[in-house]
């Protein structure tokens, strides 16, 4: 409870130093009063065009996560049983972490135009090398041994895989999860500014446009809010799922 | 009774360092083999190869089995299942009760590796083994991290396994005392690459051996006297 009081504590100072900052600085800069913040926060809130923008933005979220679990994870653990194969597919992966985001999203642009799938595979690739090559070093963690005494009892495969597996590579999930969860939010903002036609990126694009320091901050208040509540939601599901196995 | 293995001018080599030469051995069913040598003579290898985690590079190994027990030297056990589960794993029919309570294991089922003594995680490693009902046990220094109090249990356990189950049994030591109380052959390998240079009989009984007992200590002084004159 004193630990809640502190922070309660905490965002009340920040708030009023906020606030102070505000005045001192008048006006309509970048750092608007709480007042305005607050009224474009309600404003916001229950308007349809900022609903269709979260679950536009949400979805691309998902789509990207998905994307970048459903082939990071199973190829990783490819690459990390098979030396060979990684050393084939280094090169691509060393390239798709080097280029520079602008550059993918300006082929994106020729390739797609303003829409939906830009922001989607621009995540996928600014988060798919991180998925993959924490599998890969999770593959290379296991304990041989272990497998060794599978090998010896003639364990079946399947049995395998799930007892030892995933078990291991299941801090290492945990990781690509955490790490991956909190960039897709910012990389999806991100790209729906530069070649999206809806979400929340686009309604910060509006408020540029319209040089509104205060909806700004609520879009961004409320972006960051949304984060933190599907990371919660995702990391709750996942230990269910990861209950099942014993962990 | 019949041989169970039989290993004719076995040889191995890793890349170009030999491990193991002019291996002739067999082993009969049911027959308690202790396998003494200094440490990087091979005894390891060797009892890979028997169990098919290792080729040989020279000479053959028959073996008259698919059961095998192997009691690796370190636990070996998966950190997030529990005892009892990792029982389960290597065999998803056995019957645990018996074997819990005959190892004294029966109040850790539940608990996880990390919970466990390093002598409770032998034991499950051996219950392990025996779970899958080997007709070859292979002991790999299964006891050298042991306390003696903990290390006498054990091998009575062994023994009173033995005695209902009559596997044959390969332990491979460097503790004389131990090898004297569970073996009813002992054969010492020489110093890298291993050859064996003697192989006998111990002629006492099959189980109650005391380690105070004359006989026993006779035997093990004519072992040290071979032992202090080949390395
Ligand atoms: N997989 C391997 N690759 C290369 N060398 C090995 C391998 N396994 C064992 N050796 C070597 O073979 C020798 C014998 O090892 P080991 O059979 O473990 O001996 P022991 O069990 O008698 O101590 C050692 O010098 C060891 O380094
Ligand atoms: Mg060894």
């Amino acid at each position: 409870m004193i630990k809640l009081e502190r922070t309660l504590l905490g965002i009340i100072l920040f708030l009023a130093i906020w606030q102070v900052l505000a005045i001192c600085l008048d006006a309509n800069t970048i750092v608007p009063g709480l007042g305005a913040i607050f009224s474009e926060l309600t404003g916001l809130v229950g308007k349809k065009t900022f609903l269709v923008a979260v679950v536009s933005t949400l979805v691309k979220v998902i789509a990207g996560l998905l994307l970048t679990l459903l082939i990071g994870l199973p190829l990783g653990f490819l690459l990390g049983i098979n030396n060979k194969l990684f050393d084939m597919f280094r090169p691509v992966i060393m390239v798709i972490q080097a280029v520079p985001v602008i550059s993918w999203l300006t082929l994106v642009i020729f390739a797609w135009g303003i829409g939906f799938r830009g922001p989607i595979f621009i995540t996928f690739l600014s988060l798919f090398p991180i998925a993959l090559l924490t599998t890969v070093s999770g593959v290379r963690n296991l304990d041989k041994n272990l497998l060794e005494m599978a090998t010896l009892y003639r364990v079946p495969r399947w049995q395998v895989i799930r007892d030892i597996y995933l078990g291991s590579l299941l801090p290492f999930i945990v990781a690509i999860l955490d790490v991956t969860l909190g960039q897709a939010w910012k990389v999806i903002l991100v790209s729906e500014y530069l070649c999206g036609n809806s979400g929340l990126g686009v309604l910060i694009l509006a408020a540029r446009y319209e040089v509104n320091p205060a909806k700004v901050w609520a879009l961004t208040f409320l972006a960051v809010l949304l984060g933190l509540i599907t990371e919660r939601l995702v990391k709750l599901l996942f230990r269910k799922v990861a209950k099942r196995w014993a962990i | 009774m019949g041989n169970l293995i039989v290993i004719t001018n076995l040889a191995k080599s890793f890349d170009d360092k030999k491990v193991l030469d002019n291996i002739n051995l067999s082993i009969c069913k049911s027959e308690r083999a202790a396998l003494i040598g200094p440490s990087g003579s091979g005894k390891t290898t060797l009892l890979r190869i028997i169990s098919g985690l290792e080729t040989p590079s020279q000479g053959t190994v028959q073996i008259h089995t698919r059961n095998i027990g192997y009691v690796f030297q370190e636990p070996r056990l998966i950190p997030w299942r529990t005892v009892e589960q990792n029982l389960l794993f290597v065999n998803p029919d056995a019957e645990l009760e018996d074997i819990l309570a005959k190892l004294r294991l029966k109040d850790f089922k539940n608990h996880y590796p990390h919970q466990l003594s390093g002598g409770m995680k032998q034991r499950v490693n051996l219950a392990r083994a025996l779970i899958t009902n080997p007709d070859l046990l292979i002991l790999d220094e299964p006891f050298s991290s042991l306390d003696l109090p903990i290390k006498l249990e054990i091998i009575n356990d062994v023994l009173l396994q033995w005695q209902e189950r009559k596997f044959t049994m390969i332990l491979v030591t460097h503790d004389l005392k131990e090898a004297l109380l569970l073996a009813d052959r002992i054969i010492i390998l020489s110093s890298s690459p291993g050859r064996i240079i003697k192989d006998l009989t111990v002629d006492l009984n099959p189980v109650n051996r005391k380690i105070s007992d004359p006989a026993l200590l006779s035997i093990e002084s004519d072992i040290l006297h071979v032992l202090s004159s080949a390395y």
